[in-house]
Protein backbone atom coordinates (compact mmCIF):
# COMPACT_ATOMS: atom_id res chain seq x y z
CA UNK A 1 0.00 0.00 0.00
CA UNK A 2 1.51 3.52 -0.69
CA UNK A 3 0.10 4.97 1.98
CA UNK A 4 2.83 5.32 4.93
CA UNK A 5 2.81 4.12 7.99
CA UNK A 6 3.52 7.80 9.69
CA UNK A 7 1.43 9.39 6.83
CA UNK A 8 -1.55 11.53 8.53
CA UNK A 9 -5.40 9.57 8.02
CA UNK A 10 -8.36 11.16 9.89
CA UNK A 11 -8.88 8.98 12.68
CA UNK A 12 -12.54 6.92 12.65
CA UNK A 13 -14.06 9.40 15.47
CA UNK A 14 -13.30 11.91 13.02
CA UNK A 15 -14.77 10.98 9.99
CA UNK A 16 -18.02 9.39 11.29
CA UNK A 17 -21.10 11.51 11.03
CA UNK A 18 -24.49 11.67 10.51
CA UNK A 19 -24.97 11.24 6.91
CA UNK A 20 -27.75 11.98 4.64
CA UNK A 21 -29.37 8.63 4.42
CA UNK A 22 -31.65 9.48 1.09
CA UNK A 23 -31.67 7.62 -2.34
CA UNK A 24 -30.41 8.71 -5.64
CA UNK A 25 -34.29 9.88 -6.84
CA UNK A 26 -34.94 11.79 -3.65
CA UNK A 27 -31.85 13.74 -3.87
CA UNK A 28 -32.46 14.74 -7.74
CA UNK A 29 -35.71 15.80 -7.27
CA UNK A 30 -34.73 17.95 -4.30
CA UNK A 31 -30.96 18.91 -6.16
CA UNK A 32 -32.69 22.54 -7.34
CA UNK A 33 -33.48 23.85 -3.94
CA UNK A 34 -30.87 21.88 -2.01
CA UNK A 35 -28.16 23.28 -4.54
CA UNK A 36 -29.64 27.27 -3.53
CA UNK A 37 -30.08 26.26 0.39
CA UNK A 38 -26.59 25.13 0.41
CA UNK A 39 -24.82 27.00 -2.15
CA UNK A 40 -21.84 28.61 0.02
CA UNK A 41 -21.34 25.33 1.60
CA UNK A 42 -21.26 23.46 -1.50
CA UNK A 43 -18.61 25.84 -3.56
CA UNK A 44 -16.39 25.85 -0.14
CA UNK A 45 -16.18 22.03 0.06
CA UNK A 46 -15.45 21.63 -4.42
CA UNK A 47 -13.43 23.95 -4.60
CA UNK A 48 -11.19 22.59 -1.45
CA UNK A 49 -11.71 18.79 -3.41
CA UNK A 50 -10.21 20.43 -6.58
CA UNK A 51 -7.77 22.80 -5.29
CA UNK A 52 -6.04 20.46 -3.17
CA UNK A 53 -6.92 17.02 -4.46
CA UNK A 54 -6.39 15.56 -1.15
CA UNK A 55 -9.64 13.98 0.56
CA UNK A 56 -7.75 14.57 4.39
CA UNK A 57 -7.75 18.29 3.56
CA UNK A 58 -11.40 18.46 3.65
CA UNK A 59 -12.66 16.88 5.87
CA UNK A 60 -14.82 19.46 7.87
CA UNK A 61 -15.93 21.21 4.22
CA UNK A 62 -17.49 17.35 3.69
CA UNK A 63 -18.91 17.71 7.60
CA UNK A 64 -20.16 21.07 6.51
CA UNK A 65 -22.07 20.17 3.61
CA UNK A 66 -23.55 16.83 4.94
CA UNK A 67 -24.71 18.84 8.20
CA UNK A 68 -26.43 21.68 5.63
CA UNK A 69 -28.26 18.68 3.55
CA UNK A 70 -29.33 17.34 6.73
CA UNK A 71 -30.83 20.57 7.89
CA UNK A 72 -32.24 21.49 4.65
CA UNK A 73 -34.47 17.94 4.27
CA UNK A 74 -35.67 18.26 7.62
CA UNK A 75 -36.87 21.29 6.82
CA UNK A 76 -38.27 20.04 3.85
CA UNK A 77 -39.99 17.13 5.81
CA UNK A 78 -41.40 19.58 8.57
CA UNK A 79 -43.26 21.73 6.06
CA UNK A 80 -43.23 20.25 2.51
CA UNK A 81 -43.50 16.64 3.25
CA UNK A 82 -46.63 15.72 1.04
CA UNK A 83 -45.80 17.59 -1.86
CA UNK A 84 -42.07 16.03 -1.56
CA UNK A 85 -43.07 12.68 -1.91
CA UNK A 86 -45.42 13.21 -4.44
CA UNK A 87 -42.80 14.90 -6.51
CA UNK A 88 -39.48 12.01 -6.23
CA UNK A 89 -42.25 9.52 -6.95
CA UNK A 90 -43.12 11.26 -10.10
CA UNK A 91 -39.19 11.66 -11.11
CA UNK A 92 -38.72 8.10 -9.84
CA UNK A 93 -41.60 6.86 -11.59
CA UNK A 94 -41.86 8.60 -14.61
CA UNK A 95 -38.54 7.93 -16.72
CA UNK A 96 -35.66 5.42 -16.67
CA UNK A 97 -33.42 8.43 -16.10
CA UNK A 98 -34.97 10.55 -13.58
CA UNK A 99 -35.33 13.21 -15.75
CA UNK A 100 -37.23 16.53 -14.81
CA UNK A 101 -39.57 17.03 -18.03
CA UNK A 102 -42.14 14.72 -16.67
CA UNK A 103 -42.68 16.25 -13.40
CA UNK A 104 -43.67 19.52 -14.00
CA UNK A 105 -46.83 19.47 -12.28
CA UNK A 106 -45.94 18.08 -9.54
CA UNK A 107 -43.05 19.97 -9.30
CA UNK A 108 -44.63 23.45 -9.85
CA UNK A 109 -46.25 22.20 -6.95
CA UNK A 110 -43.43 21.56 -4.46
CA UNK A 111 -41.91 24.85 -5.69
CA UNK A 112 -44.70 26.75 -4.93
CA UNK A 113 -44.97 24.88 -1.11
CA UNK A 114 -41.00 25.73 -1.01
CA UNK A 115 -41.25 29.39 -1.79
CA UNK A 116 -44.26 29.83 0.35
CA UNK A 117 -43.02 28.23 3.84
CA UNK A 118 -39.21 28.06 3.53
CA UNK A 119 -38.54 30.68 1.49
CA UNK A 120 -36.39 28.58 -0.87
CA UNK A 121 -36.63 29.80 -4.80
CA UNK A 122 -35.85 26.90 -7.44
CA UNK A 123 -32.63 27.71 -9.68
CA UNK A 124 -32.64 28.18 -12.79
CA UNK A 125 -32.21 24.87 -15.15
CA UNK A 126 -29.04 25.24 -16.04
CA UNK A 127 -27.79 27.26 -12.53
CA UNK A 128 -25.54 24.63 -11.25
CA UNK A 129 -24.33 23.70 -14.87
CA UNK A 130 -22.69 26.81 -15.34
CA UNK A 131 -19.23 28.32 -13.45
CA UNK A 132 -19.43 29.28 -9.92
CA UNK A 133 -17.92 32.20 -8.35
CA UNK A 134 -16.96 32.05 -4.55
CA UNK A 135 -15.48 33.91 -2.06
CA UNK A 136 -13.36 32.28 0.62
CA UNK A 137 -11.47 32.92 3.41
CA UNK A 138 -9.19 29.83 2.82
CA UNK A 139 -5.62 30.41 1.59
CA UNK A 140 -4.83 29.65 -1.94
CA UNK A 141 -2.82 26.46 -1.91
CA UNK A 142 0.93 27.17 -2.71
CA UNK A 143 2.31 26.86 -6.00
CA UNK A 144 4.19 23.86 -6.49
CA UNK A 145 8.01 24.88 -7.04
CA UNK A 146 10.15 23.46 -10.08
CA UNK A 147 11.56 20.01 -8.62
CA UNK A 148 15.68 20.24 -8.70
CA UNK A 149 17.00 17.17 -9.43
CA UNK A 150 20.96 17.30 -7.74
CA UNK A 151 22.36 14.32 -9.88
CA UNK A 152 21.61 15.62 -13.13
CA UNK A 153 24.23 15.30 -15.86
CA UNK A 154 25.71 18.99 -16.44
CA UNK A 155 24.72 20.37 -19.81
CA UNK A 156 26.60 20.95 -22.97
CA UNK A 157 27.56 24.29 -23.17
CA UNK A 158 26.02 26.57 -26.00
CA UNK A 159 29.24 26.71 -28.05
CA UNK A 160 30.51 23.63 -27.81
CA UNK A 161 31.86 21.69 -30.72
CA UNK A 162 29.08 19.31 -32.32
CA UNK A 163 31.29 17.97 -35.83
CA UNK A 164 29.24 15.69 -37.85
CA UNK A 165 28.75 11.53 -36.63
CA UNK A 166 32.05 9.67 -37.43
CA UNK A 167 30.01 6.87 -38.53
CA UNK A 168 26.73 8.28 -39.91
CA UNK A 169 23.37 7.26 -37.66
CA UNK A 170 23.10 3.53 -36.24
CA UNK A 171 19.22 3.71 -36.75
CA UNK A 172 18.65 -0.07 -37.30
CA UNK A 173 22.14 -0.40 -38.32
CA UNK A 174 21.48 -0.10 -41.66
CA UNK A 175 22.29 3.61 -43.00
CA UNK B 1 -59.60 -35.49 -103.00
CA UNK B 2 -60.72 -31.98 -104.52
CA UNK B 3 -58.06 -29.50 -104.69
CA UNK B 4 -59.22 -26.48 -102.16
CA UNK B 5 -58.95 -23.30 -103.76
CA UNK B 6 -55.53 -21.21 -102.45
CA UNK B 7 -56.26 -18.36 -100.96
CA UNK B 8 -53.38 -16.18 -99.59
CA UNK B 9 -53.13 -14.43 -96.33
CA UNK B 10 -53.65 -10.77 -96.81
CA UNK B 11 -53.93 -7.58 -94.60
CA UNK B 12 -57.29 -6.53 -93.86
CA UNK B 13 -59.02 -4.39 -95.76
CA UNK B 14 -57.42 -0.86 -95.39
CA UNK B 15 -54.34 -2.36 -94.02
CA UNK B 16 -52.90 -2.96 -90.01
CA UNK B 17 -53.46 -0.69 -87.73
CA UNK B 18 -50.50 1.14 -86.80
CA UNK B 19 -48.41 -0.44 -84.29
CA UNK B 20 -48.34 1.94 -80.92
CA UNK B 21 -44.81 2.51 -80.41
CA UNK B 22 -44.89 6.17 -79.65
CA UNK B 23 -43.45 7.12 -75.88
CA UNK B 24 -47.29 8.24 -73.78
CA UNK B 25 -45.55 10.13 -71.13
CA UNK B 26 -46.94 9.90 -67.39
CA UNK B 27 -49.45 12.91 -66.74
CA UNK B 28 -46.85 16.03 -65.28
CA UNK B 29 -48.69 17.27 -61.91
CA UNK B 30 -45.38 19.25 -61.18
CA UNK B 31 -42.76 21.07 -63.03
CA UNK B 32 -39.05 19.83 -62.50
CA UNK B 33 -38.73 23.34 -60.62
CA UNK B 34 -41.72 23.39 -58.78
CA UNK B 35 -40.24 19.71 -57.73
CA UNK B 36 -37.05 21.05 -56.44
CA UNK B 37 -38.48 24.00 -55.38
CA UNK B 38 -40.45 22.00 -52.81
CA UNK B 39 -37.81 19.60 -51.83
CA UNK B 40 -35.78 22.25 -50.82
CA UNK B 41 -38.75 23.96 -49.11
CA UNK B 42 -39.51 20.78 -47.14
CA UNK B 43 -36.15 20.12 -45.98
CA UNK B 44 -35.44 23.59 -44.74
CA UNK B 45 -39.10 23.16 -42.80
CA UNK B 46 -37.88 19.88 -41.48
CA UNK B 47 -34.54 21.12 -40.99
CA UNK B 48 -36.40 23.93 -38.25
CA UNK B 49 -38.15 21.12 -36.82
CA UNK B 50 -35.49 19.34 -36.12
CA UNK B 51 -33.61 22.35 -34.69
CA UNK B 52 -36.16 22.89 -32.06
CA UNK B 53 -36.09 19.14 -30.76
CA UNK B 54 -32.17 19.42 -30.49
CA UNK B 55 -32.53 22.43 -28.51
CA UNK B 56 -35.52 21.14 -26.42
CA UNK B 57 -33.84 18.02 -25.99
CA UNK B 58 -30.21 20.15 -25.02
CA UNK B 59 -32.16 21.97 -22.65
CA UNK B 60 -32.97 18.86 -20.52
CA UNK B 61 -29.77 17.59 -20.78
CA UNK B 62 -28.44 20.94 -18.99
CA UNK B 63 -31.07 20.67 -16.61
CA UNK B 64 -30.15 16.53 -16.22
CA UNK B 65 -26.46 17.92 -15.70
CA UNK B 66 -27.40 20.67 -13.34
CA UNK B 67 -29.39 18.29 -11.01
CA UNK B 68 -26.30 15.98 -11.27
CA UNK B 69 -23.43 18.64 -10.22
CA UNK B 70 -25.99 20.55 -7.34
CA UNK B 71 -25.99 17.02 -5.19
CA UNK B 72 -22.29 15.83 -6.34
CA UNK B 73 -21.03 17.48 -2.87
CA UNK B 74 -22.90 15.87 -0.88
CA UNK B 75 -21.86 12.38 -2.51
CA UNK B 76 -18.46 13.33 -2.65
CA UNK B 77 -18.20 14.26 0.67
CA UNK B 78 -19.82 10.73 1.61
CA UNK B 79 -17.75 8.67 -0.36
CA UNK B 80 -14.67 10.60 0.80
CA UNK B 81 -15.16 9.73 4.35
CA UNK B 82 -16.07 6.26 3.78
CA UNK B 83 -12.93 5.88 1.47
CA UNK B 84 -10.61 7.42 4.21
CA UNK B 85 -11.78 4.76 6.78
CA UNK B 86 -11.26 2.10 4.13
CA UNK B 87 -7.41 3.14 3.72
CA UNK B 88 -7.04 3.14 7.41
CA UNK B 89 -8.60 -0.37 7.58
CA UNK B 90 -6.41 -1.41 5.01
CA UNK B 91 -3.40 0.06 6.61
CA UNK B 92 -4.10 -1.17 9.69
CA UNK B 93 -4.70 -4.87 8.08
CA UNK B 94 -1.12 -4.45 6.22
CA UNK B 95 0.43 -4.05 9.71
CA UNK B 96 -1.53 -6.98 10.95
CA UNK B 97 -0.35 -9.21 8.11
CA UNK B 98 3.18 -7.84 8.00
CA UNK B 99 3.74 -7.69 12.00
CA UNK B 100 6.43 -10.94 11.71
CA UNK B 101 8.16 -10.36 8.31
CA UNK B 102 11.13 -8.45 9.48
CA UNK B 103 12.78 -5.28 7.98
CA UNK B 104 9.07 -4.52 6.94
CA UNK B 105 7.27 -1.30 7.65
CA UNK B 106 3.71 -0.32 6.08
CA UNK B 107 3.00 1.41 2.79
CA UNK B 108 7.38 1.17 1.66
CA UNK B 109 9.21 -2.19 0.20
CA UNK B 110 11.44 -2.65 3.36
CA UNK B 111 11.82 0.80 4.00
CA UNK B 112 12.00 1.88 0.32
CA UNK B 113 9.02 4.41 -0.10
CA UNK B 114 7.14 3.60 -3.56
CA UNK B 115 7.01 7.84 -4.23
CA UNK B 116 9.66 9.78 -3.50
CA UNK B 117 9.38 12.69 -4.94
CA UNK B 118 6.68 14.43 -3.07
CA UNK B 119 6.36 12.35 0.34
CA UNK B 120 3.31 14.69 1.91
CA UNK B 121 1.16 14.14 -1.15
CA UNK B 122 -1.82 12.36 -0.96
CA UNK B 123 -1.56 9.31 -4.01
CA UNK B 124 -4.19 7.31 -4.35
CA UNK B 125 -3.64 3.74 -3.99
CA UNK B 126 -3.81 1.82 -7.13
CA UNK B 127 -7.46 -0.27 -7.47
CA UNK B 128 -5.65 -3.53 -7.31
CA UNK B 129 -4.04 -2.42 -3.97
CA UNK B 130 -7.03 -0.82 -2.76
CA UNK B 131 -8.82 -4.30 -2.94
CA UNK B 132 -5.81 -6.29 -1.70
CA UNK B 133 -6.73 -7.52 2.05
CA UNK B 134 -10.97 -7.77 1.22
CA UNK B 135 -12.45 -11.17 -0.68
CA UNK B 136 -11.78 -11.54 -4.82
CA UNK B 137 -15.41 -11.09 -4.62
CA UNK B 138 -15.83 -7.48 -3.88
CA UNK B 139 -13.31 -6.72 -5.94
CA UNK B 140 -15.12 -8.43 -8.76
CA UNK B 141 -18.61 -6.73 -8.15
CA UNK B 142 -16.47 -3.37 -8.46
CA UNK B 143 -14.36 -4.02 -11.08
CA UNK B 144 -16.89 -6.33 -13.49
CA UNK B 145 -20.52 -5.47 -12.48
CA UNK B 146 -20.37 -1.59 -11.91
CA UNK B 147 -20.60 -1.66 -16.31
CA UNK B 148 -23.81 -3.14 -15.44
CA UNK B 149 -25.19 -0.79 -13.40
Amino acid sequence: MSILEDAYLPTDEELTTQEVNLSGPVLKAAAFHYGNACLAENNEFMLCRTETNDPRACIKEGKAVTNCALNFFRQVKKSCSAEFMQYYNCIDKSSTDQAYSPCRKTQAVFDKCMKDNLNIERAPFDYFARVQVHKTNRPRPLEEPIPHYPNTPVALPEDAPKPPAKYGSRYLGLW
Amino acid sequence: MATAARKQDMPPEGGYRAIPYKRIPARQFFSGSTLIAGYLGMTAGAAYVFYLNSLHNHIEEIEARSGRLAIQPILVAERDREYLKQLRRNRDEEAKLMANVEGWKVGTWYGEPIYETKPDAFIEPAFHEYYAHTDDWSRRLRQFFVWWS
